[in-house]
């Protein structure tokens, strides 16, 4: 044939390579491939599990938040419910105050009042005492008339008095 | 200071010895001229070696066969001692290996999102021969033919029956992909790219067969085979072998990905891609 083309030497060359494609596959191409998808599945496993920890860590995240908000209200309830109640004690304090003040000033006005009535009974008792006295004293004097002299005596006794 | 200068002349020394060696020694004469030696490179109708004493091949079939053992031995090797070691935060022969499978896999996967795994694999087996099978050349195997004579072990496919083989069997990948997603339309689909198979093997065969030739004749003159070889051996088949490697997979995922895509689907922009794969 032309150029030396010899159909037997290609079967033999295919013969070569179809032996050296089959011995590459078993002893270099698949081993090295398997251990690259291998590696591959490993690093996948891998992220898929960093990934699964992360939405973990997400809802746990998600939880404290909640939980967070659950206690701001109820620090906020708590809050409301001790300024009402410090209210109510304020109120109460006032209110007991406001009694006790109330008591205070009626046991003063009753007081005041009592003085005031011994203070007339005791001017009145005076006045008593006195208009005895100048009655004894017209009676002790004679020769002039009586009711005259009580008269002139009760005015001039209370200059008198008064000097 | 002192060692170091002492190693420099004992170099110098060594080197002038085997430079006065080499040309008392001499040749011993040339058995074919460059025309010769140039025919035989392409069409290796003269130098053929025993296959087990079964019948004569050409070097690049015997190449095939040492590239494959190799290949295997060190998979085989790597099979045994690192990959059992593999750990989750790679090493340097980890990484360089995981980079190879992944490039590969990576491939098949972006050019033929449907069905990839075995084109996956066929790409890494055959990026692997092509890169490490133009490297070969380097390592100047020398082998004895069935006339007695020495010849070195070229790039298994400067040799033409193993560019037919790896492009007609990578057209026949890229048929059984059609196939297997669409049936009797795939087969059409692949079909109608007939010029494939010849494109891919001649392409193969010219790039590494014109990277022989240069090294063939750079080799035949004894005046060029100082420095120069380790620019045109060294850096052009490190070239040879990425370029080759990478043109060769690409098309292959390429039209694999073409013809096994959904029929109802939208078509996808490959075809954009592929002068540019073919350019190269």
């Amino acid at each position: 044939m032309p150029l030396n083309i010899d159909p037997q030497q290609i079967l033999l060359h295919w013969m070569n390579l179809a032996i050296l494609i089959g011995g590459l596959y078993l002893l270099l191409y698949k081993p090295v491939k398997q251990f690259m998808e291998k590696r591959e599945a490993h690093y996948k496993d891998l992220d898929a599990q960093a990934a699964e920890k992360l939405a973990q860590a997400e809802q746990f995240k998600a939880q404290c938040q909640a939980k967070l908000d659950g206690a701001d209200e109820e620090i906020r309830q708590a809050r409301a419910k001790a300024q009402q109640t410090a209210q109510q004690a304020a109120q109460e304090q006032l209110d007991q105050a406001e009694a006790q003040a109330q008591h205070i000033l009626a046991k003063a006005r009753t007081e005041a009042e009592q003085s005031r009535e011994r203070a007339l009974r005791e001017s009145q008792r005076e006045m008593r005492e006195l208009a005895a006295k100048a009655a004894k004293k017209l009676a002790a004097q004679p020769g002039a008339d009586l009711f005259d002299r009580f008269l002139d005596l009760t005015e001039g006794g209370g200059q008198h008095e008064g000097r | 200071m002192k060692q170091h200068k002492k190693a420099l002349w004992i170099w110098l020394l060594a080197v002038l010895l085997l430079l006065i060696a080499s040309l008392l020694v001499g040749t011993s004469g040339r058995t074919e001229s460059v025309q010769e030696a140039m025919r035989d490179a392409v069409l290796h109708s003269v130098n053929q070696i025993g296959l087990f004493g079964l019948r004569a091949v050409n070097p690049g079939t015997i190449s095939a066969f040492t590239v494959t053992a190799i290949l295997l031995l060190a998979a085989a090797c790597i099979r045994i001692f690192a990959i059992p070691r593999f750990q989750y935060v790679p090493g340097k022969l980890q990484l360089l290996l995981e980079e190879a499978v992944g490039l590969f896999d990576g491939m098949a996967k972006s050019n033929s999102p449907h069905r990839n795994r075995f084109l996956g694999l066929y790409l890494f087996s055959v990026g692997s021969y092509v890169f490490v099978g133009t490297l070969f050349e380097l390592l100047g195997i020398q082998a004895i033919t069935v006339h007695g004579h020495p010849v070195t072990l070229p790039a298994p496919l400067s040799d033409v029956n193993a560019a037919i083989a790896l492009g007609t069997l990578s057209y026949l990948v890229i048929l059984s992909g059609g196939v297997a997603s669409n049936g009797l339309g795939g087969v059409g689909k692949t079909l109608k790219e007939f010029s494939l198979p010849i494109s891919m093997s001649f392409r193969l065969f010219g790039a590494l067969l014109s990277g022989l030739l240069v090294t063939e004749l750079v080799y035949y003159f004894v005046a060029l085979s100082f420095v120069l070889p380790v620019v045109v051996g060294v850096m052009f088949t490190l070239l040879h072998a990425l370029i080759q490697t990478y043109v060769l997979t690409m098309l292959t995922a390429l039209y694999y990905g073409e013809v096994s895509e959904q029929s109802h689907e939208p078509r996808k922009k490959h075809k954009k891609e592929l002068p540019q794969a073919e350019n190269a």
